[in-house]
């Protein structure tokens, strides 16, 4: 077909590659759009040079568990430096919460994939080449794949110990249970559960899976190292520089203020770009090899880098004959694979979130975070919580089945109301579950049908305890700079930022300037996760705002906290400061031949309290939504003997526009004075569950995620 | 070897290997718009048009491309009705898709001035956005399409 020419206004014919310009929704002069995502101008910490750096490429074991025997790279042609196990063996070790990690593999490689020597070269093609001539010879130990393999009696240890971090990402109290594979256990004791069951009319119990999932971010893991003499330099993609800053420290043996992190806007992360990934590899060649060194990790590669907790859940969940809530059981196994990374946090939320957002005089809570033989977990848009909504809420469904109530009905009979103990002994307060629900309901007609329609409503932490403090300073030229940690990741946080700082000093938003968070010029941050900071850092504006009018107007700084946290043997104590509220609904088609599932309307209804920037607010719930389709239908990372069978973005399907629901809808509920609440990933926990629930009303009765086709056949033939 | 076509209008000559991909000589020209990501073809992030066709810049061979007009984003110059429409929907986040997808969304408009929704979804199916923008995308396809003033046959 011939291609359509566009013409301007004159008529004439011009060449491809421009056409007519309008002026509306041009953003810069001459009506010519500026958005630099826009026009290809956008930068990323894949495109860091310094001259004269070298490129990285890292040399990974192919077994699962394995003895590190020899390692040579006397072969890599000159002009070559490569990185192995006796260059880093003096090195401290890293890990946010168990310091579990060296920065090569030193005796044994714990997992396919695992980095047990690295070189730098010219060119990347050279330092692939360079890699492949790096010879290392292993010898296979017994491994374990499995998260309930890897909890049993005689498993084989991926860890021999288990030594705590004191890092600040090290927020609760871990315990580890020394000769097993399990890094972290957290527990909720409320009531009397034993009680509770016994007077039950009605007791659901089930296992429920969700998969190892890949996040994908579309510019991969990326930094650039270099040294200043004793100073180490850093720009890469990462959502949290101060927690990275700390752990280059410790593994350099530097203090923080020698290591500077510099976090250019990132192109997605959902959790990956978190703590450290391959910096230590690069600032570690950078410093051998006497130049900078840049790594960008191979697609491929993402998968043996970071993924999502796969977990187990088993959960048993009683109720009186009328549908009141008596006690609940659940027994949470966080795979984090070989390292534990945040995998104990992860496990902790799974526990905290497993109840759900009802009322329920008596719970119990195990969750375990666990080592297996295979690439490590993280961070992972709603991380934890998307595992035990997808199991919480299925198991209300079944419930509601059982005591032949509407699912609806049962969830508004049990939610959390304003004022409400949560099983943490905390109280509920700007408490919208109901709301959410029933926005949710309504949308997809519930009450004029509930065939192949599902529901689906969940309470979701905010990371507490946590800090944010920011300075603004003012220019010479009527402006103003914020010095802040929070780091861009497509979320909209500068945005917002940029607007809530530009409202609070009463000026136009062009008029405040958000350069790169740089950790040697800004005030520390937790970190960007959790969906905090538009809520915590735009309160720490205010502060700072406030304190810049009361001091000349010059500069000001503001800092808050949110102080808080769980025991982790009881599970008592604030879980968080404030709850990410949240319901969705989906109506969906299931083809019984084939198995496959047709999700025809999702809709979301989310508590967002005060929205600051609304087309970041919608796209943050259409994204969350739309990685939770993926999530429900046919994300998973598929294993096979250690390895990871599906690691590219064709075997491994992320949602594309042929996938999108019939239609696909959400709303922001607001109240006026409302606190903000973050939205970053609210909107997907909720929906694999609904998603679960609309194929369960038609006699799928899935208890594992994602649900393929070959899963969804397999549900119906149990069918009674 | 030496490969001459014309890039956003302009004639290029550049020195290529002979198994070069497109992505790697205009990353090297400046043009870092066009991203490698899968590295397979699948996501569709290194989109580039070429005699108006879109082509996948990480298959691409550069020498393929003597004697043949490329056009990357950078070549619309901020100045086309399908970047106007993404700006003026907030049809990105991270936005390192987005190169890829206003010049596949613009081969689509060629094709089909009046796309319905489900021809725009369709047409993108080969383009991933990991942001999950494609709501607010869909809404810029049609937008840019219904400037007829400014599409022509």
């Amino acid at each position: 077909m011939r291609s359509r020419r566009f013409r301007d206004r004159a008529g004439r014919d011009r060449k491809a590659g421009r056409c007519s310009a309008r002026r509306d929704g041009s953003d810069g002069d001459g009506g010519r759009v500026t958005d630099p995502r826009v026009t290809g101008a956008a930068r990323y910490a894949i495109d860091s040079e310094l001259p004269g750096m070298l490129h990285a490429r890292i040399v990974r074991s192919p077994y699962p568990h394995a003895r590190v025997v020899r390692v040579d790279a006397s072969s890599i042609p000159p002009g070559t430096v490569a990185l192995v196990p006796d260059d880093v063996r003096e090195l401290g070790r890293y890990g946010v919460q168990i310091r579990d990690q060296t920065v090569l593999a030193l005796d044994r490689a714990l997992h396919v994939g695992d980095p047990v020597a690295a070189v730098a070269a010219p060119t990347a093609r050279d330092a692939e080449e360079a890699a492949a001539l790096v010879e290392v010879d292993y010898e296979e130990l017994p491994a374990v794949a499995d998260v309930l393999e890897a909890v049993a009696p005689g498993a084989p240890l991926v860890h021999d110990e288990h030594v705590l971090s004191s890092g600040g990402a090290a927020y609760f109290g871990l315990r580890p249970q020394p000769g097993t594979n399990v890094c972290h256990r957290f527990r909720i004791r409320h009531g009397d559960v034993d009680a509770g069951f016994a007077e039950a009319d009605v007791v659901v119990q089930d296992v429920f899976r969700t998969a190892g999932a890949q996040h994908a971010h579309m510019e991969p893991h990326a930094c650039l190292a270099s040294w200043e003499g004793e100073t180490l330099h850093v720009r890469t993609g990462t959502q949290t520089p101060f927690n990275l800053r700390e752990e280059l420290a410790q593994v350099f043996g530097l203090e923080q203020e020698r290591v500077r992190v510099v976090a250019p806007p990132m192109g997605g992360s959902f959790g990956a770009k978190t703590f450290l990934r391959a910096e230590a590899i690069a600032a570690a060649l950078a410093r051998k090899a006497g130049r900078p060194v840049k790594l960008v990790i191979p697609r491929s590669e993402e998968w043996l880098t970071l993924n999502r907790h796969p977990a187990v859940i088993e959960l048993a969940i009683g109720a009186r004959a009328d549908g009141v809530l008596l006690a609940k059981r659940v027994a949470c196994y966080a795979d984090t694979g070989a390292y534990a990374d945040c995998g104990p946090g992860v496990a902790q939320k799974m526990g905290f979130a497993a109840p759900g957002p009802y009322r329920i005089p008596n719970v119990a809570v195990d969750a375990y975070c666990v080592y297996t033989n295979t690439p490590p977990n993280g961070a992972f848009r709603g991380y934890g919580q998307m595992q035990s909504t997808w199991a919480s809420e299925r198991a209300m469904d079944m419930l509601a089945d059982r005591l032949g109530l509407d699912p609806l009905e049962l969830r508004l009979r049990n939610l959390l109301r304003d004022g409400d103990r949560y099983c943490t002994g905390e109280t509920m307060h700007d408490v919208h579950f109901a709301e959410c629900l029933e926005a949710a309901a309504e949308a997809i007609g519930w009450r004029d049908g509930r065939r192949g329609k599902g529901l689906a409503v969940m309470l979701k932490g905010m990371q507490t305890p946590s800090r944010a403090s920011v300075a603004i300073e003012a220019g010479t030229d009527g402006g103003y700079v914020l010095r802040c940690a929070t780091t861009e990741m497509g979320q909209g946080a500068r945005a917002a930022l940029t607007r809530l700082a530009a409202e609070l000093l009463e000026v136009e938003p062009a008029r405040v300037r958000f350069p790169d968070p740089d950790t040697g010029l800004v005030p520390y941050d937790t970190r960007t996760t959790s969906s905090r900071s538009t809520y915590m850092m735009g309160r720490a504006l205010a502060e700072a705002v406030r304190d810049l009018r009361a001091n000349g107007g010059r500069r000001g700084y503001g800092e808050i906290a949110n102080p808080g946290g769980l025991d982790p043997d009881t599970g008592q104590g604030v879980a968080s400061t404030h709850w990410h509220q949240g319901a969705a609904a989906a109506e969906v088609r299931v083809d019984e031949e084939t198995g496959k599932v047709e999700v025809v309307r999702l809709h979301a209804a989310i508590y967002a309290g005060r929205v600051v920037d609304r087309a970041s607010a919608e796209l943050q719930n259409e994204g969350s939504m739309i990685m939770g389709l993926g999530t429900a239908l046919f994300e998973e990372v598929v294993l096979a003997d250690g390895a990871v069978a599906n690691a590219n973005l064709s075997d491994y399907a992320v949602p594309s526009f042929a996938d999108l629901p019939g239609r696909l809808t959400h709303e922001l509920l607001e109240r006026d004075g409302a606190e903000i609440h973050g939205l970053g990933e609210t909107a997907l926990p909720p929906v694999p569950p609904a998603i679960g629930n609309a194929a369960g009303s038609l006699g799928v009765r899935a208890t594992e995620l994602p649900l393929t086709p070959e899963r969804v056949l397999a549900a119906l033939e149990e069918r009674p | 070897m030496r490969v001459r076509f014309e890039l956003n209008g302009e004639p290029v000559e550049v020195e290529a290997r002979a198994d070069e991909v497109l992505t790697e000589t205009l990353g090297r020209l400046g043009f870092a718009g066009v991203r490698e990501t899968c590295g397979i073809g699948v996501c569709g992030a290194c989109t580039v048009l070429v005699d108006g066709e879109t082509a996948s810049g990480c298959l691409f061979l550069a020498p393929l491309a003597a004697g043949r007009a490329v056009t990357t984003v950078e070549g619309l110059g901020g100045d086309d009705p399908v970047q106007r429409a993404f700006v003026e929907t907030h049809a990105f986040q991270c936005g390192y898709c987005t190169p890829g997808m206003v010049l596949a969304a613009r081969r689509l408009l060629e094709e089909n001035l009046r796309p319905s929704e489900e021809e725009v979804r369709l047409g993108l199916a080969g383009n991933l956005c990991r942001c999950g923008c494609y709501v607010k995308i869909v809404e810029a396809v049609l937008l840019a399409a219904g400037r007829e003033e400014q599409w022509t046959s």
